[in-house]
């Protein structure tokens, strides 16, 4: 009892000696609420570092509105509450903007933090339509693109580049991100003419086999032109590989989440997958100044970008400095006011549009990244012929 | 026919991963009544170490490029090690603590090993090609099946047959069963419970880097909790096999599997995401009909 | 001759001890914790109500149970159910009842009626599942918690699937959540030397003596079942209203395992224990992450790598219960006479 008493006073006590790191007093702070252990840690720290990397630009071009901007952080530690208290931590910092987790799960607790003091937020790289007004509040934003846009592009690219008729949808029903893609796929898929939706299932990402998931494809006669898979990391490389491993050669599509080389030594000599992507980490990219960036990063963290979600944390500083510029304040009202003005606001990955119903892009310009022989590089790009309506992403 | 035996091999394909985690798991409970949550994390352990530990998103494989000749038994020897040393630093203090902390203990263990992962290996799945030309299919009368599928039911098989072997007929076995039935009883009439207990845990092991083995194969991919979910079944299927029976623990991990099989075949699309909802309250039911497990020994009826 | 005295009057100080020590650390944090400091102190106070439900059931009836997070859960989605804007609940769930989806209720009656909820699913299922004893009943309710994470992860128009479930009016602050953990000790402490209490207890230590002397077992772990359930999903609206924002992987594996980690080291049989466990186990973690983020000690910088303080919880853990392996307090209550500690009479 003596000592759990001492100890409550302790912690009390360091409650005291919690001081975010000093920014200099007319800096312009940007708070980092990101996951910086657990298992959100490897998508988030690399968002985060391109952010920083396009902090150190905007500094050393002579900062923003005349001030140098500095940064304070928050571990959120892959936890919800961890990411609340973050969030608090940040802002008590003296943060202008927060930026948060890359998932919406994750960083929503920090983001409704910053809602609630009034500040700017910023999802690194979230692509639910909840990242944003519909989920946090007029304040926040993502930096990314729609899930359902990922769906949406593959379905339009595959048929009409592909000649791709029939379709298999096989779902991983673990996390929102998978859902968002083949919803945006069942939203394109029936104004494609004589397209063919051939059957459909469900998985869940740990399951230790999907056998009969496949007997179920491989039962169909013909076999489908693609299969659109929408799952993430690592069920997405099991089921690819069980998917080759059972004969099955069909076309497989996926969104952006599988993007990178790091898993291809799964299911060696790959062939016939493809994924969206904002902007090539393969150094094959159609404009040079995202090659230049990659090499930034590798001179910076030692290796080059793994996944295409470097790039969205580079992008976000990016429109939010150029509205606070334009703002000329600080004001969050006034900044996002600047935001919403954005139409196809050109960045380096890709055009970037927010209005006031939608702080999230609902229509995307998009490379495809093919993997054959093992090997991941760009074919094509695409965007969809329009964007998706506001009521198909809330559904 | 042809579609029966398809769903048949799917059904063990799935199931006898489930078998042997179940065996893994029933083998521990049998000697010190010990729901080892930290299995699912020996897998995940035996898997990683194939890799040199770090960061970086690439994984370079080290010892998993070795032939198979010297991969299959250093691995298993890992999975061995790390169970003994478990028992040895952990659960060893822990003989007359009740099955909870215990449990706890094993769980806490588990959650060690996992941030430790964690922290050599970041938490991106890490990529593995373990033999690719067992991924290829064969037929057999019309079934087409991957080899490494076939192969996982085969070895099961022979890991049970061996198994019960070196139970029945072996003088280990024999102390181990001894233990199994009556721990105090068999080590008053000599049987040493330090090397049974060991013995059960090196076993144990062996089938946790089996499983690990198997999956690194079949999926390609090093993820820390790959283990979880194998482990819950497996703990599931121990307990309605009736705890302290092996077979029973086996038949059910098999039945188990099956079931998910069975209900992902023949559920309406729309229900299909509710699988494991209908597979759990099978199992809720199979435990009102049978409390004691459906292949309870009679010495494992228990009080409250 | 002096009248023996009374349960209440030899046992009332325990929970007065466990709610002083308490609302003394919610003093404090109000005197001088920052505002991120106050979010940990009502965390804490939130799993202190869930972790006293824990006891309620598996203290008492010897019966581990996995599932109690399903109530959690319950609780926590009613909350949404009750308070989120009429509005946000028409397009984000849509499959709710009329009646549901028209209401907005204060979180007062937010609380009792959520709690209310999960207290009905616990006694439908506790129908049946309390039939169950030992590992089979551990392992049914397991297959619960399995069942519940799996249609709340699935139903889309109704809990929105695995989509956070979002709105939800952030009012838990360190007095609510203090009010929150203080109730559930009471209604612990009540039920545990009430006749019911007793009965259960009775019957976790000699069951068959227990079923000779007239204590239906079945009925008693019913009993205690479905207050526990009412105090986990209070915990769970307390969880709603405290992050704003609801998803059913926050109620799953690992705030079960966490939270009869911090249960079994503070001591299964006590309510002491319930509530010490959990303050201490997360002071730990509170101590370790302020290590992991650098503290100044006379001008020298100690810092830990960033997940350094799992690991260490987890040796912790491991080596308390090496040391004592029926927890901290095993099964004595903290209690004024005979201090520190003296083997509970009522037991």
């Amino acid at each position: 009892m003596k000592t759990t008493k001492k100890l409550a006073i302790l912690a009390a006590a360091g409650g005291l000696l919690l001081s975010a790191n000093a920014a200099m007093a007319d800096d312009i702070v940007i708070g980092m609420a990101t996951a910086q252990s657990g298992w959100m840690q490897a998508y988030d720290a690399p968002a985060r570092e391109s952010a920083l990397i396009r902090i150190d630009e905007i500094n050393a071009a002579g900062g923003l509105l005349g001030r140098q901007i500095s940064v304070v952080e928050a571990d959120t530690k892959t936890d919800r509450a961890e990411g609340a208290r973050a969030g608090l931590e940040v802002l008590d910092g003296g943060a202008d903007m927060v930026v948060v987790s890359c998932d919406y799960d994750f960083g929503a607790p920090a983001a409704l933090a910053a809602q609630a003091a009034g500040k700017i937020s910023f999802f690194l790289c979230a692509e639910s339509i909840k990242a944003g007004i519909q989920g946090v509040g007029p304040f926040s934003f993502s930096a990314s693109v729609l899930a359902a846009v990922q769906g949406a592009t593959m379905a339009e690219w595959a048929y009409e580049k592909k000649n791709v008729r029939s379709f298999y949808v096989l779902l991983d029903t673990w996390i929102e991100y998978n859902k968002g893609i083949c919803d945006g796929f069942d939203w394109m898929a029936p104004s494609l003419a004589d397209a063919e939706v051939v059957g459909r299932d469900t998985f869940v990402n740990d399951d230790a086999s999907v056998a009969a998931q496949i007997t179920r494809i491989r039962n169909l006669d013909p076999q489908p032109d693609a299969i659109m898979l929408c799952s993430v990391m690592p069920g997405a490389a099991s089921v690819i590989k069980q998917l080759r491993a059972a004969g099955i050669t069909s076309m497989i599509l996926n969104g952006s989440a599988v993007d990178g080389s790091y898993w291809l030594d799964s299911v060696p000599g790959l062939d016939n997958f493809y994924v969206p992507v904002q902007g090539s980490i393969y150094g094959d990219d159609p404009n040079p100044a995202v090659t230049a960036f990659n090499e930034a990063y590798a001179e910076r963290t030692g290796a080059g970008p793994s996944t295409q979600y470097t790039y969205p944390g580079y992008v976000l500083i990016d429109v939010w400095a150029k509205a606070v510029e334009r703002a000329g304040t600080l004001d969050s009202a006034a900044v996002v006011a600047e935001l919403e003005k954005m139409v196809d606001e050109p960045t380096l990955f890709g055009p970037r549009t927010f209005n006031s119903e939608i702080h999230h892009q609902n229509r995307g310009r998009y490379l495809i990244s093919e993997v054959s022989g093992g090997a991941p590089h760009i074919v094509d790009e695409w965007t969809i012929s329009e964007p998706i309506p506001l009521e198909a992403l809330l559904k | 026919m042809t579609a029966v035996l398809q769903i048949l091999f799917d059904a063990l394909a799935v199931g006898s991963i489930y078998a042997l985690g179940a065996l893994g798991i029933a083998l521990i409970f049998g000697v010190m009544r010990l729901v080892n949550f930290a299995h699912g994390d020996y897998i995940a352990f035996c898997v990683f170490a194939m890799l040199v530990p770090s960061t970086d998103v690439v994984a370079i494989v080290l010892i998993g490029k070795l032939p198979a000749i010297l991969l299959i038994p250093i691995i298993l020897l890992i999975g061995a090690v790390i169970s003994v040393l478990s028992e040895m630093l952990v659960f060893r203090h822990l003989r007359n603590a009740n099955p909870a902390t215990m449990m706890i203990c094993s769980f806490a263990l588990g959650f060690v090993i996992q941030h430790v992962l964690l922290m050599f290996y970041s938490s991106r799945p890490k990529a593995i090609n373990l033999w690719s030309n067992l991924s290829l299919p064969v037929e057999i009368f019309g079934a087409r099946i991957p080899l490494l599928q076939l192969l996982t039911i085969i070895i099961t098989f022979v890991i049970l047959v061996a198994l019960m072997w070196f139970l029945k007929r072996t003088r280990y076995g024999l102390e181990m069963r001894a233990a199994a039935e009556d721990f105090t009883m068999a080590r008053m009439l000599g049987v040493r419970a330090n090397r049974v207990i060991m013995t059960a845990f090196a076993v144990s092991g062996l089938l946790a880097a089996s499983i690990g083995l198997i999956l690194a194969t079949q999926t390609g991919v090093a993820d820390i909790r790959m283990g979880m979910p194998i482990m819950l079944v497996a703990f599931v299927a121990t307990v309605i096999g009736g705890l302290g029976s092996l077979p029973g623990a086996v038949i059910c991990g098999l039945l188990i599997g099956a079931a998910s099989v069975l209900l992902q075949v023949f559920l309406p699309l729309d229900a299909r995401p509710f699988r494991d909802a209908f597979l759990y309250s099978a199992v809720i039911l199979c435990l009102l009909w049978r409390p004691d497990g459906i292949f309870a020994p009679r010495s494992a009826k228990q009080r409250v | 001759m002096k009248q023996p005295q009374s349960v209440l009057a030899k046992t009332i100080s325990t929970p007065v001890i466990l709610i002083a020590l308490l609302v003394v650390i919610a003093i404090l944090t109000a005197l001088f914790g920052s505002g991120s400091f106050a979010r940990t102190v009502t965390e804490i106070f939130i799993r202190v109500a869930f972790v006293v439900g824990l006891y309620i059931f598996i203290g008492n009836s010897g019966v581990i149970s996995f599932g109690h997070a399903g109530f959690m859960c319950i609780g926590a989605y009613a909350a949404a159910w009750f308070t989120v804007p009429p509005m946000m609940k028409k397009v984000l769930l849509p499959g709710l009842p009329e009646i549901v989806s028209n209401a907005q209720l204060p979180f007062l009656g937010s609380l009792v009626l959520s709690s209310f909820l999960a207290a009905l699913v616990a006694l439908l299922v506790g129908l049946i599942m309390m039939r169950l004893a030992g590992i089979a009943a551990s392992i049914a309710t397991f297959a619960f918690l399995a069942v519940i994470n799996t249609v709340y992860a699935n139903w889309e128009s109704v809990t929105a699937a695995t989509s956070s479930v979002v709105g939800i009016p952030m009012v838990t602050g360190v007095w609510t959540s203090l009010f929150g953990a203080s109730a559930a000790i009471l209604i612990a402490y009540f039920y545990s030397i009430s006749r019911w209490g007793l009965a259960l207890r009775a019957a976790r230590d000699e069951d068959i003596a227990a079923s000779a002397s007239g204590v239906d077992i079945y009925r008693q772990r019913l009993i205690s079942f479905v207050i526990s359930a009412f105090v986990c999903g209070m915990s769970g609206v307390l969880y709603a209203h405290y992050l704003g924002v609801v998803n059913p992987d926050a109620f799953y594996l690992g705030i079960t395992f966490i939270s009869l980690s911090m249960f079994v080291v503070g001591g299964m049989s006590s309510l002491s224990g319930a509530v010490l466990g959990v303050v201490i186990i997360s002071a730990i973690i509170q101590i370790l992450r302020w290590f992991e983020k650098g503290i100044d000690i006379g001008g020298l910088t100690l810092e830990l790598p960033n997940g350094i303080q799992e690991i260490a919880i987890g040796v912790v853990m491991i080596v308390i219960l090496v040391f004592r392996p029926a927890g901290l307090l095993g099964k004595r209550e903290v209690l004024l006479k005979g201090w520190p500690f003296k083997r509970r009479t009522a037991d």
